[in-house]
């Protein structure tokens, strides 16, 4: 994160380029030109004289085309593709419908004659110019729009409105779109129903299906897409509700019993603190993570915990620094429990704050214990009174390390600990890491 | 150093209690001139008032989201009536290393936890406003960690910005055990002064070096 990617915020110096997807205004057919000159930062001249020069030269242009149609989404309404907050708003129930076909007070009725009458005048043109287009055809092609009226019938205008939305991907150009697949799908209809009286030849018929297909599919895609976006929002959305019920569960089970506890207890600050303190540290644990490894696995992690227990028992604050790590073998298990000693020493006799550094090197396990109390003279204490000497000094000496104690230099305690990496395990130094 | 005339503070911190119990723990140590409790408007509270020092926290609502290191970004150049830099200290209860790393990289010169005792964080404002750096021990321990100091791996030439000089590593090491810089020039029979020149140092080779495991590192390890 070294540079922490910083958006150049400032006016001049660069704009964001806005996102690649199909322009909501200023649009001829799907918005991809516009939207795609939009995101280049061209003229949407060029871009269209490009599509169009590309379609003459091999028809690359229009898979091209249709391709971006397909993969990009429609722009969001407010204003001119301005980047807007990365969340949620691609919701399409919240998208506020634009002006579009509307099927209500009966345009769905007149499209379905219309249409109807569309046919029977093509049918009668192919007649008269020989094409062999029988009556049976100009048949079918009714039945079929008549079914398709029943059908749209019984869908309430709610339905059909959505229905009508979806197709048309929820886009101004939705109803020329639906009724060219509607055209296209009927065709194929017509089509195939054509193909008893005329068997001669093949091609018809995979006309016929070709042209259902693609019908059926230009009707159904932005559906498709829609759908599948849906439904990645709505896993989205569960997960992101999984995740907040836990953490609401585990607030509930850890702070807010804290602060109740803390409530009941605020005339005891000591109790206070150290409820607070405790807390601060589970909540951390939580927050990033168990940290390398749970204790007992690792160096680093038994130590905190070591603090930590300490901590709790004492209320007195212990600030632990961990450098580096290792697994947990019996010199570190020594040392560890060393340490606490230690810890519990300076808490007991010191003041605080007390401070806690281990380092792991390649060399050496190093620990250090600092209070700043009045400070202790090793060699002052009488011997029979000293539980740092047995329980520090004498068990890092049979683990093969070595203690000191000292007074540190701005007053207070000092307690090194050090196991050479001669007396560490086989686990050679820093593995850990 | 001059007699002191009283420092120029702008506390930012979003949370109100956080920033009263800081004023109050200050006392008359510093002259708070100025409060923000985001990013917009701590931009515009440092421009406005060019302070000796912001005590900035290291998590902020606004701007672009980016925290406090956005401010040290917005505010960069600034400088204080009489010339100087407008500095700034970082102040976090995070201890989450990708923070503390961020607002330091930054700009910030030098990061304490809200743990800090109110003299220790008086004195801390003046050392950063002296243009020194401050480390807590914990940072120290970051810096450790992220210079692969443990593994004794120490730089050998000047100017090398991606590893601590013997020194350097011996002088974060005391700091991370809890030694103040004065006790740190005790135990190594230095100045003060010249503590401060090696924590600088390691401060610049923090903000400047390009090591990989820094970022890696910073990325990985969220708790220490």
């Amino acid at each position: 994160m070294t540079a922490t990617a910083a958006p150049p915020r400032t006016g001049c110096a660069g704009l964001p380029r806005p996102p690649l997807q199909r322009a909501g205004e200023d649009r001829w057919l799907g918005g991809v030109a516009a939207g795609v000159a939009a995101h280049l930062r061209v003229p949407v001249a060029v871009v269209r004289v490009s599509l169009v020069g590309l379609v003459a030269a091999g028809g690359a242009g229009a898979v091209g085309y249709v391709l971006l149609w397909a993969l990009l989404s429609p722009a969001a309404e407010a204003g001119p593709a301005q980047s807007r907050p990365a969340g949620e708003d691609a919701v399409p129930g919240a998208r506020r419908p634009r002006e579009r076909w509307s099927p209500a007070g009966g345009a769905g009725g007149q499209l379905v004659a219309g249409v109807a009458l569309l046919a029977v005048g093509a049918a009668a043109l192919a007649q008269r110019t020989g094409a062999p287009v029988s009556p049976g055809a100009v048949a079918s092609v009714c039945v079929a729009l008549a079914g398709a009226f029943v059908v749209w019938e019984q869908l309430d205008a709610a339905d059909r409105d959505r229905w009508l939305t979806r197709a048309g991907g929820g886009a101004a150009d939705g109803a020329p779109r639906l009724l060219v697949g509607v055209l296209l799908t009927a065709t194929g209809a017509v089509l195939l129903a054509l193909r008893g009286e005329d068997t001669t030849a093949l091609r018809p018929v995979v006309l016929a299906v070709a042209a259902a297909v693609a019908g059926t599919g230009l009707l159904l895609a932005p559906w498709a897409l829609r759908f599948a976006a849906e439904l990645r929002a709505e896993r989205a959305g569960r997960v992101r509700e999984a995740e907040r019920a836990e953490l609401a569960a585990h607030l509930h089970d850890s702070v807010l019993q804290t602060l109740a506890l803390i409530q009941r207890r605020s005339d005891d600050p000591a109790a206070v603190t150290t409820l607070a303190r405790a807390q601060e540290r589970e909540l951390r644990a939580w927050l990033y993570g168990g940290g390398p490894g749970a204790a007992g696995s690792s160096l680093a992690a038994a130590v905190r915990a070591e603090a930590a227990a300490v901590e709790d028992s004492s209320g007195v604050p212990v600030e632990v620094v961990v450098v580096g790590d290792r697994p947990l073998a019996r010199a570190e298990e020594a040392l560890v429990q060393a340490l606490r000693e230690a810890v519990l020493n300076a808490v007991r006799h010191g003041a605080p704050p007390v401070q806690v550094y281990v380092e792991a090197g390649p060399a050496a396990v190093e620990a250090f214990v600092r209070d700043h109390g009045p400070g202790l003279d090793l060699d002052a204490v009488p011997p029979d009174r000293l539980g740092l000497r047995e329980s520090v000094l004498g068990r890092m000496a049979r683990a093969g390390g070595s203690a000191a104690v000292r007074p540190a230099p701005g007053g207070g305690t000092e307690v090194s600990l050090r196991l050479p990496a001669a007396a560490l395990g086989p686990a050679a130094a820093g593995t850990a890491r | 150093m001059s007699a002191p005339a009283l420092l120029r503070v702008v506390l930012v911190d979003d949370h109100r209690l956080v920033r009263s119990g800081v004023r109050a723990e200050l006392g008359g140590d510093v002259e708070v001139v100025g409060e923000a409790g985001d990013v917009d408007e701590a931009v515009a509270v440092v421009t406005a008032s060019a302070p000796d020092v912001v005590l900035l926290d290291v998590h902020l609502p606004g701007g672009d989201g980016g925290g406090g290191a956005e401010v040290l970004r917005r505010c960069a150049g600034l400088t204080t009536a009489a010339g100087t830099p407008v500095r700034v200290l970082a102040l976090s209860v995070s201890d989450a290393a990708d923070d503390v790393i961020a607002v330091v990289r930054a700009g910030a010169r030098g990061y304490v936890t809200k743990t800090i005792s109110g003299p220790d964080l008086s004195a801390a404002l003046r050392r950063v406003a002296d243009g020194d750096a401050v480390f807590s021990p914990r940072l120290a321990g970051f810096v450790l960690d992220a210079f692969g100091a443990a593994a004794g791996d120490v730089a050998t030439t000047d100017g090398e910005l991606d590893r601590l000089s013997a020194r350097e590593r011996e002088v974060m090491r005391l700091i991370a055990r809890g030694y103040a810089y004065k006790e740190v020039a005790r135990e190594l029979v230095i100045s003060v002064k010249t503590v401060e020149t090696h924590v600088s140092a390691v401060l610049r080779k923090l903000q400047l070096s390009s090591r990989h495991e820094l970022t890696r590192w910073a990325a990985d390890r969220r708790l220490l």
